[in-house]
């Protein structure tokens, strides 16, 4: 861990007496193989919670992650929001001052998920999905489920119409490490009824050499959320540059589904397209289509199987794969 | 009130009333309140509903109902409300959560708000709600929504507080996380602390 993690933690110790269940330890557990003929593995401990009164107000969270995949050339099976490379990453590690008055909502300081779009951890892992979207995962020329920043992030507005500002360096874990730099991301976030509707820029370093990939990476995206009746439709529709002389376009839209008379089982299916352009032959057209479904088997224990298909340009091992994981999760509040 | 859990035969047996020495009676302004412990075999037992019926009760003075959604949990755990209670339950955690109940009580399914926003829905029928964050396994809260406005929650003391109650023989109703209700039947008078207990 290092100095930042360390720093959270005393701010947390510091934080003098707390109020009930102002601490909670939790840890999510997780195995899956797919018919790629991999396998992975993966544990997530977090310590998140309220601190005292001699800091009134303020929340923290500390995260670590381990993953390790049996397949690290090929494919992005399990690579939802967390990295699997065999080793412990320390992931969103910061504290946070919300505010439920006035125009300022909350003050981020630390290391946290980069805000573009739907971007936290719990909007992809865990729901079903066994693979992030194409145009999240970090070596198809987009952005990453794994960037992190290193910086200070504040949300100002309404509840139901918010502007965010981050400015930060990249802080990566996983496959895609971005090159030192400054990185200012920009949300806009309103909520119309059931509709949830954002727009996000994102002006970073990129992720490859600078011998191979010159100038900043920019993107900007729109991204919507709507649900209603235990049906969720959401999808993030994303434009801009890796690096100088390339364009990435591309999006997903998913429905997940969890009616009365599903009990314990959600249903989930995704749709999706990458279009890198370059030179070829490095240039990257592809889509993909995902169906599974996700059923609680016991308390907080849940098994997921996802069927996935590719077409156009193939960056799966095989074009068809069937994903079945299973995960665990347990809570206790201090 | 009608609850399918109700396992009246095993009251008498199970549930110890006793009435002991200290008083409380009549503390908040405007209304009687009656003081209790809750215990499970012997020891504190937190998150118990306790409720009366069978006497006219004082006035109650409604109060703000809440289930918290902070730091990936909802608070409190266990809510006792009297039918028709509007329960209001704002996000004010970091994320996007989807409270739903669709098992058994109220059923409803609230979908994404935003942090910083509420949504309200009211336990208009009596019974157990077993509250739900469709993205987050270890999220889970119960509402019982029963049909008396004498009702309270035990604290992690098993202490316990009913506003509104009199002096009185009254019935009583008692349930906890993962057991059935009991009942069965206690005195409430001035002074005396109330205690219900599982075997």
């Amino acid at each position: 861990m290092n100095r930042l993690g360390v720093s959270c933690l005393l701010v947390a110790c510091l934080a003098g007496p707390a109020r009930a269940q102002s601490v909670a330890i939790e840890g999510t557990h997780s195995a899956g193989v797919s018919t790629e003929e991999v396998g992975a593995l993966g544990t997530q401990v977090r310590v998140s919670g309220e601190a005292g009164e001699t800091l009134r107000g303020l929340r923290y969270q500390i995260e670590a992650s381990w993953g390790w995949r049996s397949e690290e050339e090929e494919g992005d099976f399990f690579g939802t929001a967390y990295p699997y490379g065999g080793k412990l990453d320390l992931m969103e590690t910061y504290a946070e001052y919300p505010r439920d008055r006035g125009w300022v909502r909350s003050v981020k300081a630390g290391r946290y998920r980069t805000p573009f779009g739907i971007s936290s951890a719990s909007d992809h892992a865990y729901i079903g999905f066994m693979r992030a979207p194409l145009i999240r995962y970090g070596e198809y020329y987009a952005l990453s489920n794994t960037y992190l920043e290193h910086g200070a992030d504040v949300v100002i507005g309404v509840p139901r119409f918010t502007v965010e500002a981050s400015l930060s360096k990249p802080a990566d874990v996983g496959e895609a490490i971005r090159r030192d730099g400054v990185t200012g991301v920009f949300r806009a976030q309103a909520a119309v009824g059931s509709f949830v509707i954002g727009s996000s820029y994102i002006d970073t370093t990129p992720y490859l050499p600078d011998t191979f990939a010159t100038g900043r990476s920019r993107f900007g995206g729109v991204d919507v959320r709507w649900m209603s009746g235990g049906v969720m439709l959401r999808g993030e529709w994303i434009g801009g540059r890796p690096f100088d002389g390339t364009s990435t376009t591309g999006g997903y839209a998913d429905v997940i589904v969890h009616r009365p008379a599903m009990g314990p089982v959600t249903a989930f299916g995704r749709i999706e397209r990458l279009a890198y352009d370059s030179i070829p032959p490095f240039d990257l057209y592809t889509h993909r289509y995902t169906g599974g479904a996700r059923v609680r088997v016991w308390r907080t224990i849940s098994v997921s199987a996802g069927l996935v298909h590719q077409a156009g340009q193939q960056t799966q091992a095989k074009r068809t794969a069937l994903d079945v994981g299973i995960t665990g999760s347990w809570r206790r509040n201090f | 009130m009608s609850l399918p859990l109700v396992v009246r035969a095993q009251a008498a047996a199970v549930v110890a009333v006793a009435l002991l020495g200290t008083a409380h009676a009549g503390k908040a302004a405007g209304a009687d309140v009656v003081n209790g412990r809750v215990r499970l075999a012997g020891a504190p037992q937190k998150d118990a509903v306790v409720w009366l019926s069978g006497t006219p009760s004082g006035p109650v003075v409604p109060r703000r109902i809440v289930l918290d959604q902070r730091n990936m949990a909802f608070l409190p755990h266990v809510l006792g409300v009297p039918v028709g209670t509007r329960v209001e339950m704002p996000n004010n955690d970091r994320v996007f959560h989807n409270v739903f109940s669709f098992k058994d009580g109220k059923r409803f399914d609230l979908g994404l708000y935003p942090v910083g926003t509420s949504k309200f829905v009211t336990f208009d029928q009596p019974g157990l709600s077993r509250i739900f964050c469709n993205i987050h396994p270890t999220m889970a809260a119960y509402v019982m929504a029963v049909d008396s406005s004498l009702v309270g929650v035990s604290d992690a003391d098993g202490k316990l507080e009913i506003a509104g109650a009199r002096p009185g023989r009254y019935e009583y109703h008692a349930w906890r996380p993962g057991a059935e209700i009991i009942s069965g039947s206690l005195t409430v008078s001035a002074g005396r602390e109330i205690e219900v207990a599982w075997p």
